[in-house]
């Protein structure tokens, strides 16, 4: 039965479970469900879990295992390949399985029958053509080992399927049985229920933290590659970048933090300061009319795509910066030679991140209470004197969190440096000089054909790594401020 | 004769600090305060008393202009204060607040240390020259608070960590350090436990020596303690004014009576 099917029949069976056990739950009590210590529905809610649970566990760990057991036992049928060559054999295997699909499939699409399978010859007919009329492409040829382990790989699923839906469906009837059994009217089956929907929550949690953690190892193992091909301290302390895929690369980080910490504090000097007078006008000054129109548009700009920040950097920004600051511009300065600049997309990049910190702001500074401002008009306070000694001190944890998320999005932005920055890695001082970062480097090293054997690709993850700490030291860090401010104002 | 007389009149008149003819607040189109005239003493505690939503807490924050804050209110009438009109354009809201302090009915101090909270007022309108003046100003308004013992070994410590009624002390010391003339109390005591109630009301009791106190109050056991005068407000008109032992033993309007009596509320 397909997967979908063995779902729905859980869902039936899960809700005649909940049916009979609120009618269980009524009838123990004798028809009077205040002598229940929960309400029916809880007794339902528990007997469908009952019936859901071990019979969705007992699924997930079959379809999990089924493969692995399948690979293991025709494994041994592969006998062109070493045993302990298990790069290849798995090659081979992965093989098995696509033909193996590929008949399923065929026969589907009635392309073939059952039989006209088994009397399949690898040598003479063309099973490739048959896979590939419904859509399963083969790499390699079909052996004829191939195709016996094909068959048996088939064979052994169709069973495993088969006991796999009777085990499944059979576990979900036994366990709503089951619940049903113990109801009794001094069944804490409302407690149950609640633990069992913690449990679900926890789950919800955990996957999150979980995906965090693969993240991170996903990116070590290949950091840990890279680290054996090039020298930690050439990465760490190394002044130049010079990535040639056909080696000998200067693969040195520091111009590229340089670049992305030279941006990113651009683009906060431009929008912590624009964002958080806008937060103060909005909350404190603007009327309500105002305010209405002004906020939304505000989080209008957060909502663009950074890629057409991007082109506003490129077409807009770039040049202008160079009619005042380039050869022969207005200024009579030579600061700028092209349009990409870090100026340029630290500004644009700014004006990206002026929605994140006046909204954000403007919500912390409205939640700071009334009370804080009545007293301050009380004592004779102006309204600036009140929002300057009373209203952004109470709010400051909240105002520190959005500038570093701010900055979080600044470090990790890339679309803008690409098209606003060049891409040339240097130290260099000057703000009109073209700089590149961490991002939009990563970006470059994994495009296009790339040798993951190589360092010069390799280095991407290194540097995702350095990124992904930088962020996480940088949040640590907010929330430590926040931390200690928020022990000294609340 | 004459002259003794007019000595005694112009007594009289400087007696007088708040001054309150056919006084209007409209809340919208909610007409809250109706046609109240009122004249608060000088160096007097006067008591606002009357059931919720009568209009007292309106009227205490027309005294000084705490009205403006929202946007719906307007004010209608003439109030004085010292003879002067304080809706009159010419005057500073801000200006008649530091002379007019006010103290609400939830302790809110501010989000700083105990100094900086009493510090905040003389700070704003330059009341202290140099530091050793705004310890002086600091310590002088928390004993005056009678809270000096308490905290005078953690004024770094923030304001917003002492208990209720440690927090409305500071509070009346933050109104008192900015030195005002007058100073309005919006149910101070409402938070409070009857401890802390029973500090408060005496340290409004020794307040009267150098202010005008005018203090709303839900409790007539409380207005018959700590206040001289007292005004009963009513669905927003003035009922009755007077002397406090007058209103509570001897009340002319029924109302009044009733209210007293515990028959209207």
């Amino acid at each position: 039965m397909p997967f979908l099917w063995i779902l729905i029949a859980l869902i039936i069976i899960a809700s005649v479970a909940f049916v009979l056990g609120r009618q269980r739950a009524v009838q123990s009590a004798g028809g009077d469900s205040r002598k229940l210590h929960s309400l029916p529905g809880f007794y339902g809610w528990n007997t469908a879990i009952g019936a859901m649970v071990p019979s969705i566990a007992i699924l997930a760990g079959w379809m999990i295992a089924q493969p692995i057991i399948v690979n293991m036992s025709i494994a041994p049928m592969i006998t062109s390949v070493e045993a302990s060559d298990s790069a290849t054999l798995g090659l081979v295997l992965s093989n098995v399985t696509n033909v193996s699909e590929g008949l399923d499939a065929a026969i589907a699409a009635g392309a073939i029958t059952d039989n006209e399978v088994a009397a399949l010859n690898a040598e003479t007919d063309n099973i490739k053509g048959l896979l590939s009329q419904v859509g399963k492409v083969v790499g390699s040829d079909i052996t004829p080992e191939i195709l016996d382990a094909a068959r048996a790989s088939r064979n052994m699923n169709a069973t495993g399927t088969l006991f796999k839906t009777i085990v499944v469906l059979a576990a979900a009837i036994a366990g709503g049985a089951f619940a049903l059994t113990k109801i009794r009217p001094d069944l804490w089956a409302r407690n149950q229920v609640e633990s069992f929907v913690r449990y679900v929550l926890i789950t919800a949690a955990s996957i999150a933290i979980l995906t965090t953690i693969g993240i991170v190892l996903s990116l070590i193992f290949n950091t840990v590659k890279f680290f054996g091909m090039y020298s930690a301290t050439d990465f760490f302390f190394g002044l130049n970048w010079l990535p040639r895929f056909q080696g000998e690369s200067d693969l040195g980080i520091l111009p590229l933090m340089w670049g992305t910490v030279y941006i990113s504090i651009i683009a906060l000097l431009v929008a912590v300061p624009i964002g958080l007078f806008a937060a103060i006008y909005l909350s404190e000054y603007a009327s309500k009319g105002v305010r209405a129109v002004a906020k939304p548009a505000l989080e209008v700009l957060a909502g663009i795509p950074t890629i057409v920040y991007g082109l506003f950097a490129l077409l807009t920004v770039g040049p202008l910066l160079k009619s005042a600051f380039g050869d022969g511009g207005v200024l009579g300065v030579q600061w700028m030679g092209s349009a990409d600049a870090a100026m340029t997309a630290g500004l644009v990049m700014g004006i990206m991140l002026i929605p994140f910190v006046s909204s954000l702001s403007d919500d912390i500074i409205n939640a700071v209470p009334q009370a804080m401002r009545d007293g301050s008009y009380g004592l004779g306070a102006t309204k600036s004197e009140t929002i300057k000694q009373v209203v952004l001190p109470a709010a400051l944890p909240g105002i520190v969190g959005a500038v570093l998320l701010a900055a979080s999005r600044a470090i990790g932005e890339t679309m803008i440096v690409v098209l606003g920055a060049g891409a040339a890695a240097q130290l260099s001082l000057n703000p009109f000089d073209a700089m590149t970062t961490v991002t939009t480097r990563i970006v470059a090293q994994l495009t296009g054909d790339t040798d993951f054997a190589s360092a010069t690709a390799l280095v991407a993850f290194a540097l995702g790594m350095t990124l992904f700490v930088v962020t996480l030291g940088l949040n640590i860090l907010a929330l430590y401020i926040v931390r200690k401010y928020r022990e000294q104002y609340e | 004769m004459n002259d003794m007389r007019l000595i005694d009149r112009a007594v009289d008149m400087k007696d007088i600090k708040f001054s309150a003819r056919n006084v209007q607040v409209y809340y919208g189109t909610t007409h809250a305060i109706k046609d109240v005239n009122v004249d608060i003493a000088d160096k007097t505690v006067t008591a606002f008393i009357g059931p919720s939503g009568c209009g007292k807490s309106t009227f205490l924050r027309s005294l000084n202009r705490m009205n403006d804050t929202i946007d719906i209110c307007r004010v209608e009438g003439d109030i004085l204060l010292d003879g002067e009109d304080i809706y009159d354009k010419r005057v500073d809201p801000v200006q008649l607040r530091a002379k007019v302090g006010m103290v609400f009915q939830k302790p809110n101090p501010f989000p700083k240390s105990i100094y900086d909270n009493i510090a905040y007022g003389p700070r704003i309108h330059g009341l202290a020259k140099n530091k050793t003046d705004l310890d002086e100003i600091v310590e002088s308004s928390l004993k005056r608070a009678a809270l000096w013992n308490e905290v005078k070994d953690r004024l770094d410590a923030p304001g917003t960590g002492l208990s209720g009624g440690q927090q409305q002390r500071l509070c009346i010391a933050r109104a008192v350090a900015t030195q005002p003339e007058v100073l309005l109390m919006d149910e101070p005591c409402s938070a409070l436990d009857p401890i802390a109630t029973a500090q408060v009301e005496e340290l409004i009791d020794e307040l009267r020596s150098n202010f005008s106190v005018v203090i709303v109050t839900h409790s007539m056991q409380q207005a018959a303690r700590v206040s001289q005068k007292t005004a009963f407000f009513h669905l927003g008109n003035l009922v009755e004014y007077g002397e406090t032992g007058q209103i509570f033993t001897n009340p002319v309007d029924p109302r009044t009576e009733s209210y007293i009596s515990g028959r209207i509320g």
